[in-house]
């Protein structure tokens, strides 16, 4: 088995994909020779040329529009956007055209397709390097969104989205990009979208994570076992479609749960799975559910990790929930 | 098999012309279009302008909810429209394409049933009116976002262009688009790919009541295709013949590997922006009745009958055999019935969700 990092993870999944069926294709800015900024695309371009690694201009709109155009057409885009802060030149695109076009076409036209684009903070970026935006894709009808944590996940996952008839959002937490590596199967797998990953096992409270915090999580569960409370670790993997069943199973187990998220609290991703926990499970819930995320400021470029979710506020909000 | 003659020079400061008020064919090249050719041309023009006519009564009938009058537009729509290899070629129109889309073979009851709502309408009735779209004829269904379909027009273009399928897109659009990112966006980015495909402006002059000189400080849309590296044509588009030809030659073009070209046809908007718009706050009548004396059909009338291909007899004939046409593809449309609520849930995602299906378990619930 090859030891990947969460980069090599996405080009792996790029070059089987484009290699097993020839309608796939990437682009986007300085995707092509240059390999990305990230190097995510490294080598595609000298391996399939420059019709199926296409170097665009500085224009999201375009790269998602077109992505749209060729998707309808037949073709399986992988556009990338640099920063996810980026993306909202393209956002109309991605809201007005791509999520909507199976259903204002009744079905005629679909937009097979997915933005890759990194998230999340952790990197010394300020806001416009650093932001979390995946709660404004959860929020349009028509698209999927997925944020994965692990080299693995991300293999799985990209595969899964280029083959998946709809358009995905896919989000890839960036400070993990080199920080995570591990063994990966060498042959070929897919992981399907909407199902939640049981990360530890637990019984006395429930961490929801996904993407960057997923380490936190993890970390916090580490702490948390040393003071004798076992905490199970549930990452959602996808949000649009999420795995309610695997959230409430464990929740229904543990009795308490905080949902871990980078983005700002109002309106997130985070308070969506908290409220139905809470409206499906009010009578097995022994504390409230807690939110824990990034705070309702722009993303800081000082103090850069005291934004995020830290072990710490992980911590002093799972005494809460547990001491309620 | 490349050409190096072509009939027209872009960036004409005067617009292309054809045929003059008079009916008089002013080309420096010999007419080549067929009898049958010409009178496809009137008759779609007619139907365009008695579908937007008739759409203004269902609309009174309270049969649809929003209309987007098209009269003034029919020259450079039918021209269009003959240009074009219907079912090969991909359209990516606006919401005041209706004789463009009759055109290319639409069918008729189908666009009534879009603009009804009713199941016969292949986009399910999830649109306002005026939004059609068919696979089948590869018409990409209709977006409101202003210029937002020139983006995947562009992308369509490339595909075409990396398969090699030979195909070419046309998009159509208002003079308002022009001013929006993503449509400079799109064509920049079909600029520097070369892709084959078409952007035609039908300027009618206003974006609802902006008009051109506030919309953009060039007085033409045509030459905003000098900066992006490929041909813009200035055209009247209310000469059917001026817009057939240049029409054709971008789409030619294109298909020979040429690249893009913007066509800007000019037209008038002979009605308001639409049924929820009061166009006598922002122009004149007299303005208005200036253009009515340049309707595209009587002009086209006036050259038909001086080569003996048309009387008022005829026209007359041929207003009510289309009449007769309409109404029952009307009555057809409105047959095949309401689109039911639950069908709301269809087509959010090609495969399943739960929360859609909870969702749809509370709405059956309510009826």
């Amino acid at each position: 088995m090859a030891v990947l990092n969460i980069v090599q993870a996405v080009k792996r999944a790029l070059d089987e994909e484009m290699a097993r069926d020839e309608r796939v294709v990437v682009l986007g800015e300085d995707v092509g020779k240059r390999g990305g900024v990230f190097l995510a695309t490294e080598g595609l371009y000298q391996k399939y040329g420059p019709d199926r690694v296409i170097d665009t201009p500085l224009a999201e709109a375009a790269i998602i529009g077109a992505a749209v155009g060729m998707a309808a057409h037949g073709l399986r885009p992988v556009a990338e956007i640099q920063f996810a802060d980026y993306v909202f030149p393209g956002f109309d695109q991605l809201v007005s055209q791509g999520a909507k076009l199976r259903y204002r076409s009744g079905g005629q036209f679909s937009a097979p397709m997915v933005v890759r684009m990194p998230s999340g903070g952790g990197v010394k970026g300020g806001h416009h390097h650093s932001q979390s935006p995946e709660a404004y894709f959860a929020h349009t009808a028509g698209l999927k969104v997925v944020v994965p944590s692990t080299p693995t996940d991300t293999l799985g996952l990209l595969k899964s989205a280029i083959r998946d008839d709809d358009p995905v959002v896919f989000m890839e937490p960036k400070r993990l990009y080199r920080a995570i590596k591990e063994e990966v199967p060498d042959e070929e797998f897919t992981i399907p979208l909407g199902k939640a990953r049981i990360r530890r096992e637990g019984k006395d409270i429930t961490l929801i994570a996904y993407g960057g915090p997923t380490v936190e999580a993890l970390e916090a569960a580490e702490e948390l076992e040393k003071a004798g409370v076992s905490a199970e670790v549930v990452d959602l993997r996808s949000l649009v479609p999420w795995d309610k069943e695997a959230v409430l199973e464990s929740v229904a187990k543990t009795g308490r749960a905080l949902v871990i998220a980078e983005a700002p609290r109002t309106a997130s991703f985070a308070s969506e799975v908290a409220a139905t926990i809470m409206e499906e499970l009010l009578d097995q819930l022994l504390a409230p559910v807690y939110r824990v995320t990034g705070f309702d400021t722009p993303y800081p470029y000082v103090p850069d990790r005291q934004y995020m979710p830290t072990v710490t506020r992980i911590l002093n909000f799972a005494k809460k929930a547990l001491d309620y | 098999m490349i050409k190096d003659t072509w009939k027209f020079q872009p960036f004409t400061e005067e617009p292309i012309r054809l045929i003059d008020e008079e009916g008089n064919w002013i080309a420096d090249f010999p007419l080549d279009l067929k009898e049958e050719a010409l009178k496809k041309l009137y008759r779609d023009m007619v139907r365009g302008r008695l579908l937007d006519e008739r759409y203004q009564i269902i609309l009174r009938q309270g049969k649809t909810s929003f209309v987007a009058p098209s009269s003034g537009h029919e020259a450079a729509q039918a021209g269009m429209a003959m240009a074009i290899r219907p079912g090969f070629d991909w359209l990516f129109p606006y919401y005041r394409d209706k004789t463009l889309l009759a055109a290319i073979g639409y069918p008729v009851e189908m666009l009534y049933a879009q603009m009804m709502a009713t199941r016969l309408d292949p986009n399910k009735g999830r649109q306002m009116p005026e939004h059609p779209g068919l696979k089948e004829l590869n018409v990409y269904t209709v977006a409101s976002p202003i210029a937002s379909h020139v983006p995947p027009a562009v992308g369509a273009a490339i595909s075409m262009k990396i398969q090699g399928t030979g195909q070419v897109v046309i998009t159509t659009f208002g003079d308002g688009a022009t001013s929006e990112g993503d449509w400079h966006a799109a064509l920049n980015f079909a600029g520097a790919q070369g892709a084959p495909i078409v952007f035609a402006a039908e300027n009618n002059r206003y974006a609802i009541s902006v008009n051109f000189e506030k919309q953009s400080g060039s007085p033409r849309i045509s030459d905003k295709a000098h900066a992006y590296g490929f041909p813009g044509y200035h055209v009247d588009g209310m000469d059917v013949l001026a817009s057939y030809y240049v029409a054709k030659e971008a789409i030619e073009r294109a298909r020979e590997g040429l690249g893009p070209s913007l066509v800007e046809f000019l037209v008038y908007r002979y009605g308001p922006h639409s049924s929820a718009d009061d166009d006598r706050v922002y122009r004149s009548r007299e303005e208005v009745e200036f253009w009515k004396k340049k309707d595209p059909i009587p002009r086209f009338e006036r050259f038909l009958e001086k080569r003996g291909l048309w009387t008022p007899e005829e026209g007359e004939r041929l207003r009510e055999e289309i009449k007769a046409e309409l109404l029952a593809a009307e009555e057809k449309a409105e047959a095949a019935g309401e689109v039911p609520p639950e069908w709301m849930f269809d087509d959010v995602y090609g495969t399943p969700y739960w929360l859609l299906e909870e969702q749809r378990q509370i709405l059956l619930s309510e009826l």
